[in-house]
């Protein structure tokens, strides 16, 4: 671990990969490389700034002469440096007693500090600079909880059909359980974000509720034409496209939803670097485009608690992944997520239970299933029990009750099918690929893969 | 489509992974003149201290309310608290008072009839007149 260097690691110090995401090229406030911009050099990038723009800026209102005083606004608005943040500042964090009290309730490892937890729990929507929110600890965590819950999943359940393995990710890993944990972890959120809140609560700017009664008064606010979902704008993303299980595999996220909240490429600044044309110009040189010109925004979109207390769950599998490297990240996983329980049966929802067990007796050429009545009783009264059971050859695959002959062999069938995907290789036989990682003592055995659920 | 999948929560259960005190919070609140609060103001100097450093887990935080009788407030992580009021109590009194608010649950006080609980099945099963070697005849 002494290789590690945070700075490097740290999503918002490196190159953006997606050089759209203009914000990374903000500094982080906890880096030890360097420290932030000094007074002189604010001036002097202010200065830069004007200079640069006032001459472009002029051809720019020549449009809009009439509104001279309007662009003048305008232009001290976007000169203004870089906000003060919304929230307490780092330095407040050691001195808080929820903060140390949550340390040491979740055992967290000594060497994740207090002040990044402090700033695990800061949301993108009180501060959307990535240097100051916990966005790019949660990218990070999400993909961690992500990886260790799938790999656990699919290596002790080999057989399990794609939609109860993503309805499985959603149990253990999935924006409701990650806000449970918030809960049971006892971190609150404030009420309204601020410099003078403790920063041992959930900071986030929260949504207004979907039936809370809009402005004119005459409707909720889920049913203004504004509330849209905002989407990805890919192609799955529309109303005519058929989202099948292979569409959701590649396109869509972890549990096989639309990614939610992406921006679409208009939305979007260019990317630093990026030639910029003027309409109005008309002149061969063109200008690029640097983070500089384009100011921070502070206005962001609110959140619901359930996504704040989901992204604070993941930026701290990314700290502590961080700080103290992949054991400490698995055990959290584990103490946190794998412990929990989860009736995996019961997630089934069979259409045609009936069909799809003669399908796989024929794909696994077993001799094609047969139910047989095992026991009964009164037939003739108003509550008979039938006891039915499928058997392929001698072979009994499964048994169900039922009120009537038809609902106990769709039982039986049901109860068979349960059997085949619920099958788990032997304790010791099974290795996830993150026990072999690394410096690891582990030996790697190959894992079984199936061929797959049953189509029909 | 053959088959499609419901959407639940996995259930936590504290202590198999990560245990978690379900006490988050504890309030000492004193007065310094009246004489209620001595027994209070004497653990607050001695115990304290001592109490604070073997559980770091929870949030203490020790404020006067002058004129009143001394009370310890416990908040727990269901989102209930339970005040205990330590009027006339010495140190070691209030120390068993705020041991137990300590290892309390939050949850109100129930009678336990059934010693054990379980999210898993019985391995057994429920029984059935079918099955077995010879039918159950009434």
């Amino acid at each position: 671990m002494k290789t590690l260097r945070l700075d490097r690691w740290a999503s918002q110090l490196q190159p953006p990969r997606n050089p759209r995401l203009y914000l990374l090229a903000q500094r982080c406030p906890f880096s030890t490389r360097e420290s932030t911009p000094r007074r002189h050099e604010l001036q002097r990038r202010q200065h830069q700034i004007q200079t640069r723009w006032q001459p472009k800026r002029r051809d720019g209102t020549s449009r809009r002469q009439a509104s001279s005083a309007a662009a003048v606004a305008e232009d001290e608005v976007e000169y203004e440096e870089s906000p003060k943040p919304n929230f307490p500042t780092h330095k407040h964090a050691t001195r808080s007693t929820k903060l140390s009290a949550l340390h040491a309730r979740l055992s967290l490892p000594t060497k994740l500090p207090l002040q990044t937890l402090a700033r695990c729990l800061i949301d993108p929507s009180v501060d959307p600079r990535p240097g100051y929110n916990n966005a790019p600890l949660a990218i990070l965590g999400q993909e961690l909880l992500g990886y260790y819950t799938s790999e656990h999943i699919i290596c002790h359940y080999p057989r399990l059909p794609m939609p109860v393995l993503f309805a499985a990710q959603y149990a253990y890993v999935g924006p409701p359980t990650l806000a449970a944990m918030r809960t049971e972890w006892g971190v609150e959120h404030v009420a309204a974000p601020g410099p003078e809140v403790d920063p041992g609560l959930l900071q986030l700017k929260r949504m207004e509720a979907g039936n809370a009664m809009a402005e004119d008064g005459t409707q909720f606010v889920k049913d203004l034409p504004a509330a849209r979902r905002l989407g990805s704008g890919r192609r799955n993303d529309q109303f005519n496209y058929r989202r099948g299980y292979s569409s959701r595999i590649v396109y869509d996220d972890q549990f096989g939803d639309l990614h939610t909240g992406l921006k679409t490429l208009d939305d979007l600044p260019p990317f630093t670097g990026a030639p910029q044309a003027e309409a109005s110009e008309g002149s061969e040189d063109l200008s690029t485009f640097t983070p500089q010109d384009h100011p921070v925004t502070m206005d962001t979109d609110p959140v619901t608690v359930e996504a704040a207390s989901a992204g604070f769950v993941r930026a701290l599998t990314g700290a502590v992944y961080l700080h103290a490297g992949t054991a400490a990240a698995k055990a959290f996983h584990r103490a946190h997520v794998l412990s929990r329980h989860l009736k995996l049966h019961e997630l089934f929802h069979f259409t045609h239970p009936t069909r799809d067990l003669s399908r796989l007796c024929a794909r696994e050429e077993f001799e094609p299933p047969v139910a047989r009545l095992i026991s009964e009783t009164g037939r003739l009264s108003g509550t008979p029990v039938f006891v039915v059971g499928v058997f392929s050859g001698d072979d009994k695959l499964g048994e169900g009750a039922g009120v009537s002959l038809n609902e106990a062999r769709v039982r039986a069938a049901a109860a068979a099918l349960r059997s085949w995907y619920l099958y788990s290789p032997r304790e010791e036989d099974i290795v996830v690929p993150s026990d072999v990682e690394g410096e690891s003592k582990k030996k790697w055995k190959p894992q079984m893969i199936d061929m797959g659920e049953i189509v029909t | 489509m053959p088959l499609q999948a419901l959407r639940t929560i996995a259930k936590p259960q504290n202590g198999v992974g990560a245990f978690i005190l379900q006490c988050k919070r504890l309030d000492f609140h004193y007065c310094d003149w009246a004489g209620s609060s001595r027994g209070m103001n004497d653990f607050i100097k001695n115990q304290l201290p001592a109490f604070a450093r073997q559980n770091p887990s929870i949030e203490i935080s020790v404020s006067p309310r002058p004129g009143r009788h001394p009370v310890v407030i416990g908040h727990y992580m269901n989102g209930r608290i339970k005040p205990i009021c330590v009027r006339k109590l010495d140190q070691l009194q209030i120390l068993n008072k705020v041991s137990l608010l300590k290892e309390a649950s939050g949850e109100k006080l129930k009678r336990v009839t059934k010693p054990v609980k379980s999210v898993n099945e019985s391995v057994r099963g429920v029984w059935s007149p079918f099955h077995g070697k010879e039918m159950y005849k009434v």
